[in-house]
């Protein structure tokens, strides 16, 4: 009974990844980082626009979660619902107290590892082996094991290797993240674009109303 | 009869019913699904499926509500406080079931 019950609750959960426009977002959002970085990286700190690019990147971020929620709602209202049904998700605060706790910790443990390894060897960049770890964590167990959507392990160890692998490839701090956000935002689109082929495929729009 | 098979005839059978059940436990773990996701997931026809929400509703287990998002319009079903309670209470007598079964 348990186990039908969590194969259920997975099942609700996957439902919201099924149309892959989470990740296409996520990728554009992942591009506009890499943007971001490389263009501070290019300015300098220095100079007025690299300073307000730095002071700015808080609003930024809050600025681009806010338009990539929107975004998503609106291209599932067009695209998703109906064809396969609208569903409203249940917050268990606290659960996501927990889980949010759990992040935090797992992320300073995290950093505070990586930072220790980086005074070990000078020419490895904590900062992008560090972003590659944390992608990883969320993607392995806050999204792969509470959905049990198979290709976010897939992608877990992807942003696992390509962190190491440019933590030691000796580039500017800047153009190093600029290099893993880009490279993991064509991997989100890339993944995200070809699950929307295939839920467009074998989910064409129905005919007549669907809603009763 | 045992007395373990006996605690079977206070199942709510309302819930017990499986296409209702799978209902139930569907709007247990969403706060709210449509009725094209419902009919989809329990692979029911149109028909079927608004008899098992009518019987659920008329239990005020479920409310169904019919509102839009943006321009798309919705039939919307929630488990309500008592259809919660009944499903938290049948899941607890069928666990106590098995476990006396083995």
């Amino acid at each position: 009974m348990k186990d039908e019950t969590t194969q259920i609750e997975q099942r609700v959960k996957r439902y919201w990844y099924s149309d892959g426009i989470g990740e296409m977002i996520g990728g554009v959002m992942f591009f506009l980082l890499a943007v971001y970085f490389s263009l501070q990286q290019y300015l300098g700190d220095e100079s007025f626009m690299g300073e307000m690019l730095q002071a700015g990147f808080v609003l930024l971020l809050i600025g681009g979660i806010f338009l990539a929620r929107r975004l998503i709602n609106f291209l599932k209202t067009r695209v998703t619902y109906p064809r396969t049904g609208y569903i409203e998700y249940r917050t268990n605060n606290r659960n996501l107290n927990l889980m949010r706790a759990l992040t935090f910790v797992v992320a300073m443990i995290v950093a505070a590892v990586s930072l220790l390894v980086a005074r070990k060897f000078d020419s490895l960049d904590a900062m992008v082996a560090v972003t590659g770890l944390l992608v990883a964590f969320i993607f392995a167990v806050k999204q792969g094991l509470t959905s049990g959507v198979g290709r976010f392990y897939f992608i877990s160890a992807l942003s696992l290797a390509l962190g190491g692998i440019l933590s030691v490839s000796g580039f500017a701090r800047g153009y190093n993240l600029g290099l893993f956000y880009g490279l993991m935002g064509l991997v989100f689109v890339i993944s995200g674009g070809l699950t929307l082929k295939s839920y467009l495929r074998e989910n064409p729009l129905p005919t007549e109303a669907g809603n009763e | 009869m045992s007395d373990d098979l006996r605690g079977l005839n206070d199942l709510d059978r309302l819930i017990h019913e499986p296409a209702r059940l799978l209902i139930v436990t569907i709007l247990s773990t969403a706060a709210s699904a449509d009725f094209l996701f419902l009919q989809r997931e329990a692979g029911l026809t149109r028909g079927n499926l608004s008899a098992h929400l009518s019987k659920l509703e008329e239990a005020g287990y479920v409310k169904i509500e019919k509102t839009f998002k943006g321009k798309l319009p919705l039939t919307v079903c929630k488990l309500t406080a008592k259809g919660q309670k009944a499903y938290v209470a049948y899941r607890q007598q069928m666990q106590s079931f098995m476990d006396k079964t083995g």
